[in-house]
């Protein structure tokens, strides 16, 4: 069937775009599992890491120094959300609505315009080869690379003094402070972090399709909240390891539904309400299961 | 008729401790007919003390621990702690010195953490919490040799999460966890309360062997009258946010709960003395 053809000829290259979307959904699965905190700001964050980046690049940066820059500007944003919420006491979806809508007249400033274009510019990619635009296997590989490079740092991070801090603030918020943990410097730490992941896979994105453009944002947070569901289906969230490597299975085979939905027809605006629909059903099934919620947020269980 | 104040207290040589001075609490913002929490609480405990505080529900019991952990700031008053008065310092920056076991068995640990992981936690309260691993097979080692004395056979599964365990082994982990990093102050927060008479046997047992290993000055929040009359070498009489009755020393030790009831004339009822 030229359907399946299709698809099957795109398994690799969605592969190597969702290695680049499991920063993300990593940025996305840090608040929401790790600090019982959900946090829209990747919505802006990851827009923020390309426009961010694109500028930088058009402005003649050195590639490596905009991604790192791009990286720091997703930090900034994922503290500024913490801040609003610690300091406002804002429910923290507000806080993250807030911050990505601030950001979207933010990253417009950032390109000048609405979209920019990369073509002729150089990028990460170009510095290490510039056979890696012309061939999916190299993209999977170093995408490969990074993906790996961030799973070892952050399994090391969470192991350490630091991390086990990070997460008693998620598990036990009551008790962080007995044990002398500062709830305000590990959320801080915590939504930085996590935002700057996202912004890093929108600086990569935006160098590897070479445009970076004012909407690219728009609804990946369900995008990724779908592939973090996916991926805790298929690994489970039991040990750190396994909820690390969520988001990154996840991303994998979340893009890979979505390429083949695509293939059989259907149509590219469908797909945020099919995932929509997904997610709906993902979250609030165990409910359903157990006979009716509480009307409580469900994405704290 | 409440009882007299009875300003006796024991007094070592050198300052006390702990410091309380005029504390006062009111929650609420101030709305008309908020009863203050604490109305002007003074209390001193010399190194060593082992002072128990009981009172009826909505005595201040609860509030004058609360507030000596820093978990809100009192509306007047000063808390001084060796020396240094630490009433405006954030309750996580006072957790080096002071450190608490709650009522509740399920605030006091991080149920998704292994036993070894909560231990290690503690084991850095007071301290930077560093980029270097949070275990190693030193630390696992001493977790055990702290676990052991508890006899519940904890030392044996330092990897299970916390979730696992019963309320009682919780109890009695959060009191290891308490007296890991060393603290000047021991809070006890009905930290017995939730669980049942035998598991409350060990966990108090428990605690009097840390204090005394430790040499730890603590203050424990009661509704046990036997464990208010039995435990420790001075006893305070919380009712309206203040300070009742003060006693320690051979009168303390000389104490019945018929003593208290009738020299005291409490109100049995509000006291909840029948426990």
């Amino acid at each position: 069937m030229p359907v399946i053809d299709a698809f099957l000829n795109l398994i690799p290259v969605t592969f190597a775009q969702s290695l680049m979307y499991a920063f993300v959904v990593m940025g996305i699965m840090i608040p929401f599992r790790l600090l019982s905190f959900p946090d829209l700001t990747s919505e802006g964050a990851f827009p923020l890491g390309g426009c961010v980046c694109a500028a930088l690049i058009l402005a003649g940066w050195n590639p490596f120094l905009a991604t790192a820059v791009a990286f720091g500007a997703g930090i900034a944003a994922g503290m500024a959300t913490a801040l609003i919420h610690l300091q406002f006491r804002l429910n923290s979806l507000l806080a993250g609505i807030l911050v990505f809508t601030a950001l979207y007249s933010v990253n417009m400033r950032v390109m000048g315009r609405s979209n920019v274009a990369l073509f002729s510019a150089d990028s990460v990619f170009l510095q290490i080869s510039p056979a890696i635009l012309g061939s999916v296997a190299l993209q999977i590989l170093v995408f490969g690379v990074l993906v790996v490079v961030m799973l070892l740092a952050l399994r090391w991070f969470l192991a350490t003094e630091a991390g086990a801090a990070l997460r008693v603030v998620g598990i036990n918020p009551d008790l962080a402070p007995s044990l002398g943990i500062n709830l305000w410097t590990w959320t801080l730490v915590g939504l930085g972090l996590a935002n700057g992941l996202s912004a890093f896979g929108g600086a990569l994105v935006v160098q590897l399709q070479g445009f970076a453009d004012i909407g690219m944002g728009m609804g990946l947070l369900i995008n990724g909240l779908a592939s973090l569901v996916i991926g805790e289906t298929v690994v489970g969230r039991q040990t750190i390891t396994r909820q690390l490597l969520a988001p990154v299975i996840g991303a994998a085979i979340y893009y890979q539904f979505v390429s083949l939905g695509l293939s059989l027809g259907l149509h590219p605006s469908d797909l945020k309400l099919v995932t929509a629909v997904f997610v709906l059903l993902t979250l609030g099934l165990p409910a359903l299961r157990r006979g009716g919620g509480t009307g409580r947020e469900k994405l704290h269980a | 008729m409440a009882a007299e104040v009875i300003p006796e207290r024991p007094q070592g040589g050198g300052p006390p401790l702990l410091a309380v001075q005029g504390l006062r609490k009111t929650f609420g913002g101030g709305l008309p007919g908020a009863r203050p929490a604490l109305d002007g609480v003074d209390l001193a405990l010399m190194p060593g003390d082992f002072a128990v505080v009981i009172g009826s529900n909505g005595a201040g019991k609860s509030t004058l621990l609360n507030s000596i952990a820093g978990a809100f700031a009192p509306d007047a008053g000063t808390i001084t702690l060796a020396g240094r008065n630490i009433t405006r310092v954030p309750g996580h920056r006072r957790a080096g010195w002071i450190t608490r076991v709650f009522q509740d068995p399920m605030i006091g640990t991080a149920a998704a953490m292994t036993i070894e992981e909560n231990l290690a936690l503690a084991e850095r309260r007071g301290q930077p919490r560093r980029l270097r691993l949070a275990l190693d097979r030193a630390r696992r080692d001493t977790y055990r040799d702290r676990l052991r004395p508890l006899a519940l056979g904890l030392e044996d599964r330092l990897t299970t999460p916390v979730a696992l365990l019963s309320g009682g082994q919780r109890q009695a982990l959060s009191l290891i966890m308490a007296v890991m990093s060393r603290p000047a102050l021991l809070l006890l927060d009905e930290h017995t309360a939730a669980l049942d008479p035998r598991t409350a046997e060990i966990v108090m047992q428990a605690t009097l062997r840390v204090v005394q290993d430790h040499g730890l000055t603590a203050l424990m929040v009661t509704h046990n009258m036997r464990q208010a009359i039995e435990t420790g070498n001075r006893l305070v009489m919380m009712d309206a946010g203040r300070i009742r009755l003060d006693i320690g020393g051979s009168e303390k030790s000389a104490l019945t709960a018929a003593d208290l009831v009738e020299k005291f004339r409490i109100d049995t009822d509000r006291m909840l003395l029948g426990h």
